[in-house]
């Protein structure tokens, strides 16, 4: 082939996400008249945002080569910790225990997975359980909300606004421009793509990999559990039972994004883009008043089109 | 005249705007041996997938046996009687050699007239049949996974004449071989072309073909530049052909020798003093502790060992110690050396990420600069800094593993069969860059199964045999081929 064709070629692949996601939102504006009012825009940003916190924590874990299923676990974690916390001592200690506790649960995956070896699939399954459980120990399986509610502030924050946009939104678009900054222009996030794409070929250059591994699974925690201490800021709640299924979403996002499973490929805007394919997709079948279980089997084909579409696309 | 085995004619093949074979025409008679040589892009592969049935020729025909043929899928062509041993052997390493043999064509037998079950007992007697056809005795219920990569081949060849095999195509069948298991393969084709077998024999060593094939055809640029008959072509020849130009013979300055630049610091029966300006080469058959060598000083071996590099006692543990030590490490496999979907630019600035840190910022102007210049000097093509590495030819991609470590400032550099499967324009830049690492002052020490090159290349090759030093033979004490392989079989 030649080269200008094939720079072509990864170009119009590179578009795929933001393209689906277009189209998708001609289609839904075609069909529904609510679709592009200001409210229901507003509604689409706002239940993305929490999703598209967890999914960049995934990309960091999916890049570094590997996979986390424990992130809907840990947003309930973070929750109820920040929550518990936040009674007794403050808004800020709640607020930053709840972070910490996600990447606690990051860390304990990460050493797991890159020191032990053992498989991701497995760890994150086993932690996905594991503190589920713990989060119905520590809160005996009901909201965590005290006598008079969460601090008035905390909860304000869940549906204030700034500039005229919800403060939940602007926690995804600050990270990503944080977080685009460090996998792209540093040498820590360019050892993250080496390391996803061959570990051993990344050990042999010097690259420590196991660090940078554990490291990912840390990001992936501590953003889930930012996304968790938002989600309790919009429930004015810790809810134990939040955040399930949480971790398939993400998933699924990220893949719709264009990242690769083998990993060493995917960015966060591409990420989020996927984030907002799912949740607008979701939002498109609810105005046509699709049944919800029919909405399931369409999110789940949708899910399977897009890996096989990527498979399609990178076969030599 | 008897018909052709197998023939091709006139085909071309585009790929895109790329034009792989342009009126090709090729032949293979019953009972013998047509090599096909060409530089990488050269369209040899193309031409072997078209005959397999992989690729469908834009134009031209086919025939088998004289007869057009159309293969629409690769089972055609095996329908056909024509199979290819890949360069990857296609084998389950779990599964016993008889079960391999017979995978895909399992022998039945009906428990109680009714429940088919494998017939465990008919399977391994034709698996010793089989394999007694290559004077090879092996237990048929080892798994394949203990057996060497030789003999892995050979259960593939065999498993492959378990169908109706006219037409054998090997790729690259020696890469990953020694000189006894070659003579060994060579023993098996020899037979099989008594019985009868047309063979399609790819490579890059020119020196085999020259001893092996019946014909030789050499491609270049997607045409036929030579056809010759065994006895009127030798290496030189089919090099001439291949680039269309005369080889140049390496030349070879030899510059004294500076200061030590890595030595093992504990005395061991597999001791190695690497000098500045040095190029040692490692000699040694399959397990002969070759790689253990480079293993070791790289940091790679499960025991670390105390290695002195320039003046300083390191215990390597890791590669982050050899590389901080300036110590760069050219693996066998290019996916050890390359992460192979990041781009040439990325790849080549690896080892140096954290040299390039700015306030905590990664400089890419600098490193961009050094991109340029390494592509440059090292004559990477296409020039194209973000181009993934997957996409580029193995001697390029050798270039890009060489690059990183020239960016990084390594001193000594480490290769294990550097040259493997890459063309031969590839491998004589890639062996006039070495000899200039060291002529600048560096130290090169490289593994190499090919001992014409280490002969070529080295200042001094040291022969192992069984995990120690057998013998050093100094360029001046008359450094050859001949004398490498006398020193590395007992």
């Amino acid at each position: 082939m030649k080269p200008a064709d094939q720079d072509k070629q990864t170009n119009w692949a590179a578009q795929a996400p933001l393209i689906t996601l277009v189209v998708l939102c001609v289609l839904t504006a075609m069909m529904t008249d609510r679709f592009l009012s200001p409210l229901n825009l507003t509604n689409i940003l706002v239940q993305s945002s929490i999703m598209a916190v967890i999914a960049m924590g995934m990309t960091f874990v999916i890049v570094g080569g590997g996979f986390d299923l424990s992130v809907g676990s840990t947003v309930a974690l973070a929750g109820c910790v920040a929550g518990m916390v936040m009674l007794q001592f403050g808004i800020l200690a709640g607020v930053l225990a709840g972070i910490a506790a996600g990447a606690l649960v990051g860390l304990a995956n990460g050493l797991v997975i890159a020191r032990l070896g053992v498989n991701p699939f497995i760890t994150t399954l086993g932690t996905m359980v594991l503190v589920r459980g713990v989060v119905f120990l520590i809160t005996g399986g009901a909201p965590v909300s005290g006598e008079f509610g969460l601090p008035s502030a905390f909860i304000a924050f869940g549906s204030a606004r700034l500039f005229g946009v919800h403060d939940l939104v602007w926690v995804p678009a600050l990270l990503l421009i944080a977080l685009s900054a460090l996998l792209h222009f540093t040498p820590y996030g360019r050892r993250i793509y080496a390391t996803g794409g061959g570990r051993e070929a990344a050990y042999l250059s010097g690259i420590p990999v196991t660090r940078i591994i554990a490291s990912t699974y840390v990001w992936c925690g501590a953003l889930a559990g930012i996304a968790g201490v938002m989600l309790a800021a919009r429930l004015q709640s810790g809810q134990p039972t939040a955040g399930e299924f949480y971790e398939l979403t993400a998933i699924a996002a990220v893949v719709l994004g264009g990242a690769s499973l083998q990993g060493g490929e995917g960015t966060l805007y591409k990420s989020l883009i996927g984030v907002l394919i799912m949740i607008v997709l979701g939002n498109g079948l609810n105005l046509l008043n699709v049944d919800s279980y029919w909405q399931r089997v369409a999110v789940g084909a949708v899910i399977i089109a897009a890996a096989a579409a990527d498979r399609l696309r990178s076969r030599p | 005249m008897s018909a052709a085995a197998a023939s091709a004619q006139a085909i071309r093949k585009q790929f895109g705007a790329t034009t792989a074979l342009d009126g090709v025409d090729f032949d293979v008679m019953p009972s013998e041996i047509h090599a096909l040589v060409g530089e990488n892009g050269a369209g040899k592969s193309t031409l072997v997938r078209i005959l397999a049935g992989v690729y469908r020729p834009d134009e031209g025909r086919v025939a088998i046996n004289g007869k057009n043929c159309h293969f629409s899928s690769p089972h055609d062509a095996i329908a056909a009687g024509i199979v290819t041993i890949p360069q990857e052997l296609r084998l389950v390493p779990a599964l016993s050699i008889a079960e391999n043999l017979a995978l895909g064509d399992l022998p039945v037998r009906h428990l109680c007239g009714l429940l088919p079950v494998v017939d465990r007992a008919r399977m391994r007697a034709d698996a010793r049949s089989q394999l007694a056809r290559f004077d090879f005795s092996a237990d048929p219920d080892q798994p394949i996974g203990h057996l060497g990569f030789a003999e892995q081949q050979i259960i593939a060849i065999a498993k492959a004449l378990r169908r109706h095999c006219r037409v054998l195509i090997l790729d690259e069948p020696t890469a990953a071989l020694e000189n006894r298991e070659i003579a060994r393969l060579f023993a098996v084709l020899a037979r099989l072309k008594d019985e009868g077998t047309a063979i399609i024999y790819v490579s890059h060593r020119l020196e085999e073909i020259v001893a092996l094939a019946d014909r030789c055809t050499v491609l270049r640029d997607g045409r036929v530049a030579a056809l010759a008959r065994r006895g009127e072509f030798n290496a030189a020849d089919l090099v001439n052909a291949m680039t269309g130009h005369a080889a140049q013979e390496l030349h070879l300055t030899p510059t004294a020798p500076g200061p030590v630049l890595i030595e093992d610091a504990e005395p061991r029966v597999d001791a190695i003093r690497l000098r500045a300006g040095e190029v040692i080469g490692l000699a040694g058959l399959l397990g002969s502790g070759a790689e253990r060598v480079l293993a070791r000083l790289f940091g790679t071996a499960r025991a670390a060992s105390v290695v002195r590099v320039t003046d300083k006692d390191l215990r390597l543990k890791s590669p982050i110690a050899a590389i901080d030590a300036g110590i760069g490490m050219v693996p066998g496999a290019r996916r050890l050396g390359l992460v192979m979907n990041l781009s040439v630019r990325d790849n080549i600035l690896l080892a140096s990420l954290g040299h390039l840190r700015r306030a905590g910022w990664l400089d890419y102007r600098t490193g961009d600069r050094l991109v340029t210049e390494l592509m440059d000097l090292l004559d990477i093509r296409p020039r194209r800094p973000h181009l993934k590495a997957s996409a580029l030819s193995g001697g390029n991609q050798q270039k890009v593993v060489l690059a990183k470590w020239l960016a990084r400032r390594a001193k000594v550099l480490l290769l294990n069969e550097p040259t493997q499967g890459i063309d031969v324009a590839a491998k004589a830049q890639i062996h006039a860059l070495l000899r200039d690492f060291a002529t600048r002052g560096g130290g090169v020490l490289l593994n190499s199964s090919d001992l014409s090159e280490l002969a070529r290349l080295c200042d001094a090759v040291l022969a192992l045999r069984q995990g120690r030093v057998a013998a050093r033979i100094d360029r001046s004490d008359g450094l050859s081929e001949e004398r490498v392989h006398a020193a590395i079989v007992t």
